[in-house]
């Protein structure tokens, strides 16, 4: 039905705005083309369709859904690609060390610093930002009701309700940026970031608080709390991450606290449910990788080393059976190699990292709130991120995991 | 002498308490006696200061959150999965209030709703101050009162914490003595409570309050527990 009636629509739509489209990549690789290809290929997808002032989308709805914007799309995880691709290009430019990938992690570098702008306070970080006057219709329909017009930045409104997720996306993002890729410059800036945005936590009694005062759904890391084994974790990386890039004694001090005084180095332990067997949530092992990750690189307590392994063994006893069909799996194996030395990619392991893929484009119906109450229903193409892989891909290269000629 | 008036007074006064009637609950519903309880809390949120004692005059809850087949009894056109007839209904706050009314019933205000989550001492959680994920029913998703451990709050209730979250009938207002400045408080959102165990475990706690719109839910899954007077 729609193939017809929304020509005319489209039709016009590309008249008027064939500059937006004109940008758009429309080139896709084959899945038989080697690894390098077909990341070559998805990068510049993803940096053609997804970047939206250097943040990343990781769901893009294009015109004529997407109505007068030349992106739109679920946002609430925005962070994640975005972190995703500046690791990558910070593992890049640390093999390369040309200069236009750095700009380009610097650029996405800017842009988490532009969503700590948007919200006017210092150390408060949005999930994601539009530059737009009016609400767009996404909001109404995908995630919580977060979004907020900006007073410090005019023009642009942003999503807030920060996560615990989200969190770690920014200490790994960042401190990986300031470990291989970020110049001096870059390196302060990295460093002033994470001292607002870790710091206003600790002030907050180790809270993720939003705009109005209270802790946010997910952002809970408080002693005096209830929390998740892996929010305990994900807060000794932060703070282990944290002191070693700004070199201030207050997130050592904090992190000594947190283990000595509330034991925050057992509770993390159970980071990974492990039974019944169906609560078991590789969305959560994501976090858990990312944390495991930057805090075994620095501590060097052998007791500390020790829990931390414990935890890194405890996902592994899921890990070393899991299909690699998501691209944070095969990353999820990358990491334990790295962190433990064990040869674990069989051929079998090695073939699913050459077999990595991105996304398809597809083409369904949205269903737009229209401004009397009514719905709209609208086809239109959509993308989701092809980040994670290009992630693993250049980590997997800077570790002497994946070989430049697959 | 005196020990033996001690034991005289205590005997009389359990016989005092034993000879009061305590009403019956209507099917699906437990009894909450009048009295002072400890509300608020001193570790959460801002809006749950000061910690205060509360009191309540008696009342009747439901045991459960109000399932879908119940919901569709009062409103024929709401639709939900076959599958989920005995899951919790997530409505907007006047087709709760409008249900909670049909039924002869109200929606409980926020000190009734966490006296009968805590009880009288304070706790954390309906069952006591420690959490495990086996206590609790994961969201709307599952059916109600299906969590391993099946714990009831100190008068019977199931799945204060976690399931949906529910409607109170009260605006979010700040508690008397509370300085601390929000925006939101006043008449336009309504205050739901026991959070939907989808969002961390902290929202679950029995004095934790969040503000939502009252007819824009998005995607909170909030749902209703009424409460009936006692005449």
């Amino acid at each position: 039905m729609f193939k017809y009636s929304l020509l005319p629509l489209v039709s016009i739509f590309i008249f008027i705005n064939h500059g937006l489209l004109a940008q758009k990549v429309n080139e896709f690789p084959k899945k038989t083309d080697p690894l390098y290809k077909k990341v070559e290929m998805f990068d510049r997808l993803m940096l053609g369709n997804h970047w939206n002032e250097g943040a990343i989308m990781q769901h893009v709805i294009f015109p004529p859904a997407g109505l007068e914007q030349p992106i739109i799309g679920s946002q609430a995880d925005c962070l994640d690609p975005t972190s995703e691709m500046l690791a990558a290009y910070s593992h890049k430019y640390a093999i390369t060390g040309d200069p236009k990938d750095r700009k380009i992690a610097n650029d996405i570098f800017e842009a988490i610093l532009k969503l700590e702008k948007v919200t006017g306070v210092d150390g408060l970080v949005a999930r994601s930002f539009n530059r737009t006057n009016e609400p767009l219709w996404h909001e109404e329909v995908f995630w919580y009701h977060e979004w907020h017009q900006s007073s410090s930045m005019p023009g642009y409104r942003w999503l807030g309700d920060l996560s615990a997720d989200k969190f770690t996306s920014i200490f790994y993002g960042v401190g990986t940026f300031w470990e291989l890729c970020a110049d001096d410059e870059y390196k302060k800036k990295a460093a002033g970031l994470l001292d607002r945005f870790i710091g206003r936590v600790v002030d907050n009694n180790f809270k993720l608080t939003d705009l109005d005062g209270k802790m946010t759904l997910w952002g809970n890391f408080c002693p005096n709390l209830p929390h998740q084994e892996l929010n305990s974790l994900e807060m000794l990386a932060a703070l282990k991450v944290t002191h070693h890039i700004t070199g201030k004694e207050r997130y050592n001090a904090a992190y000594h606290m947190l283990i000595d005084r509330y034991h925050y180095d057992d509770h993390q332990i159970n980071s990974k449910i492990l039974f019944p067997k169906e609560w078991r949530n590789v969305g959560d092992d994501y976090h858990a990788a990312r944390s495991l990750y930057m805090i075994m690189r620095l501590e060097t307590d052998p007791n500390l080393l020790n829990k931390y392994r414990m935890n890194l063994n405890r996902h592994w006893y899921d890990w070393k059976d899991i299909e690699f069909t998501w691209e944070s799996n095969i990353w999820f194996l990358m990491v334990y190699k790295v962190l433990t030395g064990e040869d674990i990619f069989t051929e079998l392991k090695k073939q699913g990292i050459k077999d990595m893929w991105g996304f398809e484009r597809n083409t369904r119906e949205f269903k737009i709130p229209q401004k009397d109450g009514s719905f709209k229903l609208v086809r239109s193409e959509e993308e989701r991120t092809a980040a994670a892989m290009i992630r693993n891909y250049w980590f997997g290269r800077y570790y002497g995991i994946i070989d430049e000629k697959w | 002498m005196k020990s033996g008036l001690t034991l005289l007074t205590f005997f009389v006064h359990i016989l005092y308490l034993t000879g009061q009637e305590t009403p019956t609950p209507p099917e699906g519903m437990v009894y909450v006696p009048a009295g002072e309880f400890i509300m608020g809390s001193t570790y959460g949120d801002p809006d749950e200061r000061p910690q205060q004692i509360a009191s309540t005059k008696a009342y009747f809850i439901d045991k459960y959150e109000v399932s879908n087949t119940e919901f569709a009894k009062f409103d024929p056109t709401f639709k939900f999965p076959p599958e989920k007839k005995n899951n919790a209904a997530v409505v907007t706050w006047s087709k709760a209030d409008a249900y909670a009314k049909w039924a002869g019933k109200r929606l409980p205000t926020e000190k009734e709703w966490e006296k009968a989550a805590r009880g009288i001492d304070g706790r954390v959680f309906p069952w006591g101050d420690t959490y495990d994920n086996t206590y609790v029913v994961w969201d709307q998703k599952e059916t109600r009162g299906t969590s391993i451990a099946k714990p009831a709050s100190p008068y019977g209730c199931y799945d204060m914490a976690g399931g949906v979250w529910e409607w109170t009938s009260d605006w979010y207002k700040p508690y008397p003595g509370n300085e601390v400045p929000m925006e939101q408080y006043g008449e336009t959102y309504k205050v739901m409570r026991g959070g939907s165990n989808f969002n961390n475990h902290s929202f679950i706690r029995t004095s934790q309050r969040y503000y939502v719109l009252p007819e824009k839910i998005h995607v909170y899954p909030v749902g209703i527990r009424c409460v009936k007077d006692i005449d």
